[in-house]
Order: C-alpha cells, then sequence, then structure tokens
C-alpha cells in the first residue's frame, strides 16, 4: 500500500530502505548511495514549491542533512522510506517559501522554468494504486477544488495565492480547503 | 466532535502546506507534545503523499552532494555526530532568520577548493571566502590573515544600491552567533582592515561572514536588518 512512491521513485524500492538503514548506521557510502538514488526525486518535490534554483538547492543540501541525521527515526510501518525522505523534503520547501520575504541581495533571482502542467498529474499511466485511490477521491470534487488542493500540495501555493488566483476571498477558501480535506478523508476512508 | 474536527483540519492544511508561516511554526511545535495531533498528521501525510509520487523528478545540480558532505563534515572537524548537526543546523538557520537564503553554489565552490587543499595538508594562516551572487559570479570576495589578523574584501560582481550600504559581519561561537560588525564595505575597490583584534584565531576560522545590504552608513540597530550573503572561510589556494 505504502509502496507507491517507491515504486515510481526507482526500481530498487527495497534498496532505499537498506540504504536508510545503514545510514541511520553513520554509513557515508550509503549516505552517498541514498542521494544518487532519490535526490532527483527530492529536487523535483522541493523545486516544484520554491520556483529558485538558488533556494532549492540550499534547501535540498539541508534535506539531506536533515535526513541524514534522523535516519534512526525512520519507521518502515509508517510508510515508504521515499515517502518520508519527501515528507522531509516538502516540510523544509514548505517552511522556506512561507518565510516572510524570502530575500536576494539581487531583485532578479533565477527563476526556474517549471512547466505550468498543474493541476493535471492525474492523468499518469503509471498510477500506484494508492495514486489511483487518491486520484478517485480527488475526481469527486467539484473541478475547482480539486485543483486547488493538487495546487497547494504540489506547489506550494498558500491560501493568498490561491485566493488570488481563483478569486475568492481568503476565509472562503480555507473553508473550501477543510471541507475539500475532509471529503477526501471520508471518501478515501483511512 | 468540534475539537476533533480543529485538530484534524489543522492537520490537513499543515501538509497541504496552506498554512501560514507562524501557524506552521506553531503546529510543529504542539506536534511534539500532542499526540493526536501528531498522530493526525501521520495520516494526512501518508494520505496525500500519492500526490507528490506523480512530481517529476528533475536532477539537482553536480556538486551538490559535495556541499553536503561539506556542510556535514564543517559542522564539527571530520566528526558528523546529530548533535554537531543540529548545532550545524542552528547556526544555519541563525543567519537565516537575520537575512537571506545564500547561494549554494557558493558551496560548491568553497568545497572544489577545499578539496583541494584538503590534497595538500598544511596549517595556513591565509584564508578566503567567497559570497556568491548568483551561479557564476562572487558578488565580494574576503580575505583573512590569521596570523596579522587582517581581512581585505573586494566588491567583484555585487552592484551598488542607491541609497544603501553594504555591511561586513561576524558571527561566531563567541558572541554566540550573534552577527557583529566588522564595518561598511563602501565601494567596489578593495578594503583592508584590521578588525579582527578582538578575536581568537581559531574562533574566526570557524566563523560565519556575512554581507548585508542596509540603509546608507549601515544597519540602524546594530544587527543585519537587510537581505544578506554568508560565507565561512576555506584555506587560500595557492
Amino acid at each position: 500500500m505504502e509502496a507507491a512512491l517507491q515504486r515510481q521513485a526507482m526500481t530498487t524500492a527495497g534498496d532505499v530502505s537498506a540504504l536508510l538503514r545503514r545510514v541511520a548506521a553513520r554509513d557515508k557510502a550509503a549516505f552517498s548511495a541514498l542521494y544518487d538514488a532519490t535526490s532527483a526525486k527530492l529536487y523535483g518535490v522541493v523545486v516544484r514549491i520554491l520556483h529558485r534554483r538558488d533556494l532549492a538547492d540550499d534547501v535540498l543540501q539541508e534535506v539531506y542533512i536533515r535526513i541524514w541525521e534522523r535516519a534512526v527515526d525512520y519507521d518502515a510501518a509508517k510508510g515508504s522510506p521515499i515517502a518520508w525522505m519527501a515528507t522531509i523534503a516538502r516540510n523544509r520547501a514548505l517552511d522556506e517559501v512561507r518565510r516572510k520575504n524570502p530575500v536576494s541581495l539581487e531583485d532578479a533571482p533565477e527563476t526556474l522554468e517549471v512547466a505550468s502542467d498543474e493541476p493535471s498529474p492525474l492523468d499518469n499511466l503509471n498510477q500506484s494504486q494508492d495514486m489511483q485511490r487518491l486520484a478517485r477521491c480527488l475526481d469527486g470534487l467539484e473541478p475547482d477544488k480539486r485543483d486547488m488542493v493538487v495546487l497547494a500540495y504540489r506547489q506550494g501555493l498558500s491560501r493568498e495565492e490561491l485566493a488570488e488566483r481563483y478569486g475568492r476571498p481568503v476565509p472562503t477558501i480555507k473553508t473550501w480547503l477543510r471541507r475539500s480535506l475532509a471529503q477526501l478523508r471520508d471518501c478515501l476512508g483511512t | 466532535m468540534n475539537d476533533r474536527e480543529d485538530i484534524d483540519g489543522l492537520a490537513a492544511e499543515y501538509v497541504l502546506g496552506t498554512l501560514d508561516a507562524s501557524e506552521r511554526t506553531a503546529v510543529a511545535a504542539r506536534r511534539q507534545r500532542e499526540d493526536d495531533l501528531d498522530a493526525a498528521i501521520a495520516a494526512w501525510e501518508r494520505r496525500l503523499s500519492p500526490l507528490a509520487e506523480a512530481v517529476p523528478p528533475l536532477e539537482p545540480p553536480a556538486g551538490l552532494f559535495t556541499s553536503i558532505e561539506a556542510r556535514l563534515a564543517n559542522a564539527n572537524g571530520q566528526s558528523t555526530g546529530p548533535g554537531q548537526i543540529v548545532e550545524l543546523q542552528q547556526r544555519v538557520r541563525r543567519w537565516r532568520n537575520l537575512a537571506a537564503a545564500a547561494s549554494a553554489a557558493a558551496a560548491c565552490l568553497l568545497v572544489v577548493i577545499g578539496v583541494r587543499e584538503m590534497v595538500r595538508p598544511q596549517v595556513p594562516s591565509s584564508y578566503v571566502a567567497v559570497f556568491q551572487k548568483d551561479d557564476v559570479s562572487p558578488a565580494f570576495l574576503l580575505s583573512v590573515d590569521l596570523a596579522t589578523r587582517t581581512l581585505s574584501i573586494r566588491t567583484v560582481a555585487a552592484e551598488r544600491q542607491p541609497g544603501k550600504s553594504y555591511q561586513l559581519w561576524i558571527a561566531t561561537e563567541q558572541s554566540g552567533g550573534v552577527p557583529q560588525s566588522l564595518g561598511l564595505i563602501e565601494d567596489r575597490s578593495d578594503i583592508t582592515r584590521t578588525v579582527l583584534n578582538a578575536y581568537d584565531p581559531a574562533v574566526v576560522q570557524k566563523a560565519t561572514f556575512g554581507v548585508s545590504l542596509e540603509p546608507a552608513g549601515g544597519s540602524p540597530t546594530g544587527r543585519p536588518t537587510g537581505p544578506a550573503l554568508h560565507a565561512k572561510l576555506i584555506p587560500a589556494p595557492k
């Protein structure tokens, strides 16, 4: 059930678990191999949220430092290793993007071209079982609300940004999000 | 029932990412001591994590892992115990809270030079720190001579901002990580100063240096107030 991200990210999901265990034992070679196996996935996640290469590079470094530091805390019962790592990456990226006035000495930081294919990630042919189930439940939402949830999760949009995008007041957005999420939870039944 | 709903809604939005900075911080702190909130967050992470699966992978820039290794090693000597990493992160965070995200490219460059240095071990007294403007150009170059406790700073690609001054800072363990001013970087020329006399060379060697953009004449508060870059010293290449 939890193998979704794992399978998508690489063909050797079991290896990632094994690598993570070795990292927990302070094995530097395993840490390097773990980076090779997972960094493109996590960088994709981080860049989507931050949209800026300078911030994304820095955040990715901190994410792996955190992974090195916390590898002992990874509990296979709670999910796939890549999902655990992606959570660390998302949290770190979201903390960064929510920080007021992300600053740079220059006014025009390098902006990454992130394809504006959102929200259409649900058309992926090679969806895992978990993704298919989530996609069905997302499709049960009104289209705007489904898009809103996906945009927020994948591109890190804030309530304010969603409010602007959908031309609604922030409190309305909050109500919509909470209702949509509760509906998702009920649909997933987990 | 209402409480339950609130906690679950809060957890859901935390995982979705739509809480603002202060709400995120509050939830992150609360989950440490509230088991039901923590469990609700974990459940939402599981529910929504398939969404991350469809995110297309993107190769990070080459050399990033070397920077990560350098950060881990830098935490304290060659040992990389968890405590030292926590300490490193706290130091990094302190700087970020004050100001800005520094370019990872700087770290890459430092590592390239640093690795070259490691091949030829020595006890240098000349160090440099590179404040990176972007992937290709350094904004400022700082040279420090620990023997004479002099530093010189050169403006490279940083542009003069009308009505603003660049200010140089040092943050050391001695000052509890609180940045202390080393003066203004007045123009594009080389500036050499003896301002490190108050510092132990060993402390300076491990210090974090920062350049912040301040109102003309420097920070009015004695602490960095504007966006900043930061860098650490590495032995000067021969």
